[in-house]
């Protein structure tokens, strides 16, 4: 039977390191997943992941059930630390809304699977950070909408409008990129 | 472009990053902080005990005073004020009728429920500076416990407990301790 983040989570609080090294081998691939997606930057992915599993240790024991799985919570806190690195080293967020939509439907057959990974890559990076967080959350780790909601503590509608927003911008972002490549 | 196929785009990166994770060496320096913070802890545990330690004997010399003083107080009765929140202002009962003073009997004293209360922890991150305010008497989930990192048993977490709040000026709580009280 499989032992539950929350269980795992006690153990490691209360020194059981196997609990706390099972638990950061289900957890740290999506927390660096998340971290990269939002930077795209792996030195700054990998700094996040040893941050937040410093900080479940640090205050852990302020994860309450009622608000949500540990998985949100770790995607909490590694939305703070990956926030504060961006607002540290200023990464741009203005150019999102400017480029025209010139509906293409033949992106894909277009690109490489390579190159369109990277120019998707590139248009999520370039997304504003609250609309990157829905997209990574919901389309890129698969998280649900109340899951994402649990993370960014915000109502579940909310997400649901960043992301069709964020979805609504990368469209544009892509046809232009598909534009650039002919 | 459609959301389809934006979607189906966004597909194609999540799935071209599966397999990524942070490399062995955070793992291992995850694991060293653990243990260091094992390490640390023996100390923590006799700091916390030195602290009920010193807890107790504050309140047994509290309650000896009172004792000697020859006053009789009662134990804080406070009447609810409005969700399970009650004032802290101890109320005296009256004194039980006289009988004939033919024999005094001795005197037996009522034990006095001691309190054993934490430290105060701050509910706000940035301390604001404090002039006046006041303290209710509440009653919490020991869940509560949890927000300021003191330990709770699982099986406990629902158990109704008592905590004073420091509450300012402008009327934002403050500051919170947990308190027990022993017979």
């Amino acid at each position: 039977m499989t032992v539950s983040d929350h269980e795992l989570l006690g153990r490691a609080l209360d020194g059981d390191e196997d609990s706390f090294t099972a638990l950061y081998r289900r957890r740290q691939g999506a927390v660096f997943r998340f971290a990269l997606q939002m930077t795209g930057d792996v030195v700054v992915a990998e700094d996040v992941t040893q941050e937040v599993f410093l900080t479940l240790l640090e205050h852990g024991r302020r994860f309450d059930t009622a608000r949500g799985t540990v998985a949100s919570f770790l995607y909490g806190i590694a939305r703070n630390l990956v926030r504060r690195r961006i607002e540290k080293e200023r990464v741009t967020e203005a150019e999102a809304t400017t480029e025209e939509f010139a509906g293409d439907e033949d992106l894909l057959e277009d690109l490489t699977r390579r190159e369109t990974i990277h120019q998707v890559r590139r248009a999520v990076l370039s997304l504003p950070a609250a609309y990157r967080e829905a997209v990574v959350l919901c389309d890129l780790q698969d998280l649900s909408y109340q899951e994402a909601a649990e993370a960014l503590e915000c109502p579940v509608g909310t997400v649901r409008s960043r992301l069709n927003r964020a979805r609504a911008i990368l469209a544009q972002k892509l046809s232009s990129a598909a534009r650039s490549t002919r | 472009m459609s959301e389809e196929r934006i979607v189906e785009a966004l597909r194609a990166l999540a799935e071209s990053d599966r397999d990524r994770g942070a490399s062995p060496e955070v793992e291992t320096h995850l694991r060293q902080a653990f243990r260091r913070r094992l390490a640390a802890r023996p100390w923590k545990r006799a700091g916390l005990l030195w602290a009920t330690a010193g807890a107790t004997a504050a309140a047994a010399i509290v309650a000896g005073i009172v004792l000697f003083s020859g006053g009789r107080k009662s134990p804080v009765a406070a009447p609810s004020v409005s969700a399970q929140v009650q004032q802290a202002a101890p109320v005296v009962e009256p004194a039980p009728p006289v009988s004939r003073p033919v024999r005094r009997p001795a005197r037996v004293r009522p034990a006095m429920p001691r309190e054993l209360a934490t430290d105060f922890f701050p509910l706000t991150d940035v301390a604001l500076p404090f002039e006046h305010g006041e303290m209710v008497r509440v009653t919490v989930p020991a869940a509560t416990m949890l927000t300021v990192g003191l330990p709770v048993p699982e099986e406990r977490l629902a158990d109704p407990i008592q905590a004073d709040v420091l509450i300012g000026e402008e009327g934002l709580a403050r500051a919170i301790r947990f308190v027990r009280l022993q017979q």
